[in-house]
């Protein structure tokens, strides 16, 4: 299977005749590099769930081929992500094929500055998720399955520059995810399945209308971005589709007060699928806020910056004040992870070039961020075997590496130094004061009582006096600290060489360009119609 | 200089498991550290100009279009190092040595001794950090991480519920103030797109477009953000709140740090404060100087003596920054770097007097001054550092005041105030543990008070003494010139004596009541206790009646209103989807006849004459 797998790779890609100064770089290229990211797991999906399984036999070969499957995509679009020029403005590993004529809709795939980076987010968390995944038990051929299928979906919807694509990507994702939940998630699994089908099929609604807003505005022949987005609407329409695209965001990423799924969810779900959903899946709302509504609305946008900067700010500080009071913890992370999505929500809010690209790095960081902090704390209460953070106290001397993820995952939710979440949130708020200061103050002052929530949390859970009330804990196993040591991994790299390491004494980045060069691709071209607010 | 304490801090966390092995790293560290510091003093001593290094930390071109100082975003690690650099640098890592050298003894008890002194080590890896930075970024980053590493030293017992409660207030408040320095900065960056020093005050009056109410905002920002580090009055609970629950050393070094980072970036941030208008400075110097006379007197009143002693440091803090500040409000100023010279003397003095304080605390079983006495006797040495901690906190002033204000001006009447009020709380301290009898209590035998362990007792001596040399140097125009590489005028020997003699009248008139009414100047002292203490628990009351306990509530009424109304919606479509599959399988009739009388009812309703 693997060797096949290898062949049909192989056959697929050519060497590239252009050098390039990235050591590693020009390894192979592709015209089909998007495509194999999308299709390559749902074709071993497929495999997996024609594979016969008597009585779970091949479980742990189901496991690989998940696993190896999702460390090929990565390996791919690292690749890609190190061959990506980011001084050229457009679409890179493009590929448009005709699909429906009648309507005007195309396979159309292409990433830019900002895409790249939420592919490998998609990527990374794709590997973290199988990690995360490696003690279900129970039909293992259907769970890795539908997370393959769910990943497929996420990243199919990042790499469309197909509005038709985008939405059936979008909207796809949806039914893996629930059924996910549903299957194999905890003693609430019902309610966090429906009610992640209500919200996101609300938003899915809502994006399917304002995609139909935009078609019928532009013309009716073209689903394309590169058509519609560019195309002049009035201010009036403008609005309305901004208005049922933030309301698509809002119940994706989540901002308040379309959040009501995330406690369910992050709390019941299994911790393989509260990465996918905390991570990559959710941080789409955001993205194709930053793609249609941003890049290709900008008087909707303009005038809609207010609305969004006050749910970031109402977002943060209930997030914040909703964790403080929680006395469970799997709530608590699940509210603490709205934090990051709050700072988000305010780089677009505010319209600059430079909190522009501080939201897009808090895609991949606040992502990141929310996954290790819902994770970590599921985590920890299935090891503590309870989530009552009255009779959880004193773990850390138990459970000294899980106690080391979870103080991490706290600095990474409150962006300090050292972690990817402080160069998003700074080049967030020092974008965001030109134009938005009320909201960007308000979204401090959040912060603040977040470091609050955090203090206490991590205070009572972990080094209070040990409770000897308490059941027997055990610390992580050597998956789950790989998988959420990946995550803090991931947080800690970007936070330290947020430009790529450089080989000493030159200018020669050392096999890994630098998150914040290769994400500014095209940032000056969306931000453009807002440069004039630069202005003084 | 940057590098030596990363190091030791990295070492400590990931190899050294014993306390001693964790405490000689941390030293190591520090004296690395202060030998490279001297280092660099002696190389800057033949130089008028610093030494600077710099790298690029992070650099993105995120746009094509406008204003070409936005076009481009940049964070570089800019390192400077000039005299005033390296003294505040070397008074820190003076301070830092000898608490590490007093809690290697003094604190054998204190749980996860290799945490603790990773911890020191990392805030001096900020603090060297902060005080190298020029690009404004960067500098946060630095201040962050040291504020980081200050609190998880502050709330160091993790098993003591009380630690924990009161290292929150250590965590909240300070990271609040922290906030309102990066608001300012951002402010500042998003009218002019710079974040070096060097390149944003030139520029502050010439970018098109500037006006004065933006750099007053970003001036208060500024302010309020190094004030609340600094522990000014009334930003000042996060080091009172922990001085009872915190490690001792971990107190001593906030309480001696912290000031010297904060005034030092103060007067670096000054020439964006002159840019504001004349107003905006004397209101930041009238803050300062009530909130020296404040703190002077709360510490009068406090009957906890490593409050007392945090609180009289806090006033020295306060008023050596009014004379910074005001020294920047005149051109042609020369004295404004007499209130570093001022802070600068007093930190070690302030990490002597937490170290000696809490000795006693500890060897006496009591925090509350009331019960406690005798300690010339029974602890001669801390009680000596006590005493040496007062002399110093008021002699220090000596010299920033005579260079840098008129004493029959009203400031300077304030000022003055401000130390006599300061040396009078300093040497209540003293005379309040020293004197008078100590009293037999419940499970208190005084006979069996002894002090410290003889090898801790060296420490607190060797930084007052280091105090007393600065304050002496304070008085030397060579040593501000030295500081600053300005000009500096001489005082006259009258200005000189003038202000001694307020500083020794101060530390003479605690005598008089605690010398002679002991019992009764603690009893009014906790009586007039009782004024501040009520106002500030009515500001909570109401803090938490109209602010915090809304907010709580509000959403704890969303988080069960979010649910209840999801399941409401389900409910619904759940009913509107029997009701739909109901009328599938009825006939059309049932459904045309449910349907007109439906409509029947709704026309029936809204038409006019109905209802009304």
């Amino acid at each position: 299977m693997t060797a096949a797998m290898l062949y049909a790779f192989a056959a697929l890609t050519r060497p590239s005749p252009a050098p390039s100064t990235v050591p590693g770089a020009n390894i192979f290229t592709s015209a089909f590099i998007l495509s194999i990211g999308i299709w390559a797991p749902v074709l071993m999906a497929f495999v997996i769930g024609v594979l016969p399984n008597p009585r779970g036999r091949y479980d742990t070969l189901i496991k690989q081929i998940a696993f190896f499957t999702n460390l090929i995509v990565l390996f791919i679009l690292f690749v890609a992500y190190n061959q990506f020029q980011n001084f050229l403005p457009t679409l890179q590993y493009e590929e448009n094929r005709q699909w429906l004529p009648a309507i005007g809709a195309a396979y159309h795939l292409g990433v830019d500055g900002p895409g790249i980076l939420m592919l490998m987010l998609s990527a990374l968390v794709g590997i973290i998720s199988v990690l995360a995944s490696t003690g279900i038990r129970t039909r293992v051929r259907s769970y890795f399955a539908l997370l393959l299928l769910a990943q497929s979906c996420v990243t199919g919807a990042i790499a469309a520059h197909d509005l038709f694509v985008l939405v059936l990507f979008w909207s796809a994702a949806t039914v893996p995810l629930a059924l996910l939940i549903l299957g194999w998630g905890g003693p609430r699994r019902d309610a966090a399945a429906w009610r992640l089908v209500g919200y996101w099929g609300a938003g899915t609604v809502a994006l399917v209308l304002a995609v139909a807003g935009i078609y019928v505005a532009t013309g009716g022949t073209s689903f394309d971005m590169e058509v519609v987005l560019k195309a002049p609407l009035g201010a009036r329409a403008e609005v309305i589709i901004g208005l049922a695209l933030v309301i698509a965001a809002a119940t994706r990423l989540p901002l308040f007060p379309l959040h009501g799924w995330v406690r369910d969810v992050y709390s019941d779900a299994p911790i393989g699928v509260v990465v996918v959903v905390a991570s990559s899946a959710s941080r789409l709302g955001a993205y194709v806020l930053l793609r249609v509504l941003v890049a290709g609305e900008p008087d909707g946008a303009k005038l809609l910056a207010p609305l969004i900067a006050g749910l970031a700010a109402i977002t943060v500080v209930y997030a914040a004040i909703a964790a403080l009071r929680s006395s469970d913890i799997r709530h608590a992370a699940a509210n603490l992870a709205l934090v990051p999505c709050g700072v988000t929500a305010l780089g677009l809010a505010a319209l600059t070039p430079l909190s522009i690209a501080g939201s897009v790095l808090s895609l991949f960081a606040g992502g990141m961020a929310s996954a290790l902090v819902v994770s970590v704390f599921a985590t920890l209460s299935d090891r503590a075997q309870t989530r009552n953070a009255m009779v959880l106290t004193g773990l850390a001397a138990r459970m000294p590496k899980l106690a080391w993820l979870t103080v991490l995952a706290g600095l990474g939710v409150l962006g300090v130094p050292l972690m990817a979440s402080f160069t998003a949130n700074e080049m967030t708020f020092f974008g965001a004061f030109r134009t938005q200061p009320v909201g960007a103050f308000a979204v401090a002052a959040g912060l603040a009582l977040t470091a609050i929530a955090v203090a206490v949390l991590i205070q009572r859970v972990l080094f209070g006096p040990p409770n000897p009330d308490a059941p027997a804990v055990s610390d992580s196993s050597l998956s789950e600290t790989w998988f959420l040591g990946l995550m803090a991994g991931a947080l800690l790299w970007v936070g330290i060489v947020p430009g790529g390491p450089k080989i000493p004494g030159t200018d020669t980045p050392l096999f890994d360009p630098g998150v914040v060069n290769q994400m500014v691709a095209n940032i000056p071209e969306i931000a453009s119609p807002y440069s004039g607010t630069a202005t003084p | 200089m940057v590098m030596a304490p990363l190091a030791a801090f990295v070492i400590a966390i990931s190899s050294v498991r014993t306390r001693r092995g964790s405490v000689n790293t941390a030293m190591l560290g520090a004296l690395v550290t202060l030998a490279a510091t001297l280092l660099v003093g002696w190389g800057l001593a033949k130089r008028t100009t610093g030494f600077s290094a710099s790298y690029v930390y992070l650099t993105a071109n995120v746009g094509l279009s406008g204003p070409t100082v936005f076009q481009n975003f940049e964070i570089d690690i800019v390192l400077h190092a000039d005299h005033l650099t390296v003294v505040a640098l070397a008074v820190i890592e003076l301070c830092v040595i000898g608490v590490l050298g007093w809690h290697r003894i003094a604190g054998r008890n204190e749980p996860g001794p290799a945490r603790f002194q990773a911890l020191i080590s990392a805030l001096l890896f900020g603090c060297v950090g902060a005080l190298l930075s020029t690009d404004l970024a960067e500098l946060f980053m630095f201040w962050a991480l040291a504020g980081g590493a200050t609190y998880l030293m502050l709330a160091h017992r993790w098993g003591d519920e009380a630690a924990a409660r009161s290292g929150r207030i250590a965590l909240a408040l300070p990271f609040l103030t922290d906030l309102f320095l990066l608001c300012g900065i951002a402010v500042l960056y998003s009218r002019y797109g710079q974040q070096n020093l060097s390149l944003l005050v030139p520029a502050l009056h010439t970018t098109a477009g500037w006006t004065v109410r933006q750099i007053v905002v970003a001036s208060v920002l500024l302010f309020v953000g190094v004030a609340g580090r600094m522990a000014l009055w009334p930003v000042h609970s996060w080091l009172t709140g922990t001085a009872t629950t915190a490690p001792p050393a971990a107190s001593a070094i906030a309480a001696a740090v912290w000031p010297v980072v904060g005034v030092t970036v103060m007067y670096r941030l000054l020439p964006i404060f002159v840019s504001s208008n004349a107003d905006t400075m004397r209101w930041l110097v009238i803050a300062c100087g009530i909130s020296g006379v404040l703190a002077g007197l709360y510490s009068l009143v406090s009957m906890e003596p490593r409050k007392a002693l945090i609180l009289a440091g806090a006033g020295v803090t306060a008023v050596g920054t009014a004379i910074t500040i005001h020294g920047f409000q005149y051109r042609g100023f020369t004295f404004a770097v007499a209130g570093l010279a001022w802070v600068y003397a007093a930190a070690p003095a302030r990490a002597a007097g937490a170290l000696a304080a809490s000795n006693i605390v500890n060897a006496m079983r009591t925090e509350e001054m009331r019960e406690m006495g005798d300690a010339w006797m029974r602890m001669r040495s801390s009680a000596a550092v006590l005493l040496g901690v007062a002399i110093a906190l008021a002699v220090s002033a000596v010299g920033a005041l005579a260079i840098g204000v008129d004493s029959r001006s009203r400031f300077g009447i304030t000022l003055g105030e401000a130390v006599f009020v300061i040396a009078l709380a300093a040497m209540r301290v003293f005379l309040v543990t020293s004197s008078g009898p100590l009293r037999r209590r419940r499970a208190f035998d005084p006979d069996r008070v002894r002090d410290a362990p003889r090898q801790s007792l060296g420490w607190p001596y060797w930084l007052v003494l280091g105090s007393l040399v600065l304050s002496a140097a304070s008085l030397v125009p060579a040593w501000l010139t030295f500081l600053d590489n300005g000009k500096h005028a001489t005082a006259t020997a009258a200005t000189y004596a003038l202000w001694l003699a307020i500083a020794v009248v101060g530390l003479a008139a605690a005598a008089l009541p605690v010398g002679r009414y002991k019992d009764g100047s603690l009893r009014a002292s906790s009586w007039l206790a009782l004024l501040p203490d009520r106002l500030e628990s009515a500001g909570q009351n109401v803090l938490g009646r109209y602010v915090v306990n809304p907010a709580v509530r509000i959403v704890e009424g969303t988080e069960r209103l979010v649910p209840a109304a999801d399941t409401a919606v389900g409910r619904i479509s759940h009913l509107s989807g029997r009701y739909t599959v109901a009328a599938l399988h009825a006939g059309d009739v049932g459904v045309l006849v449910v349907m007109a009388v439906l409509l029947s009812l709704l026309v029936a309703l809204l038409s006019p004459g109905v209802l009304r």
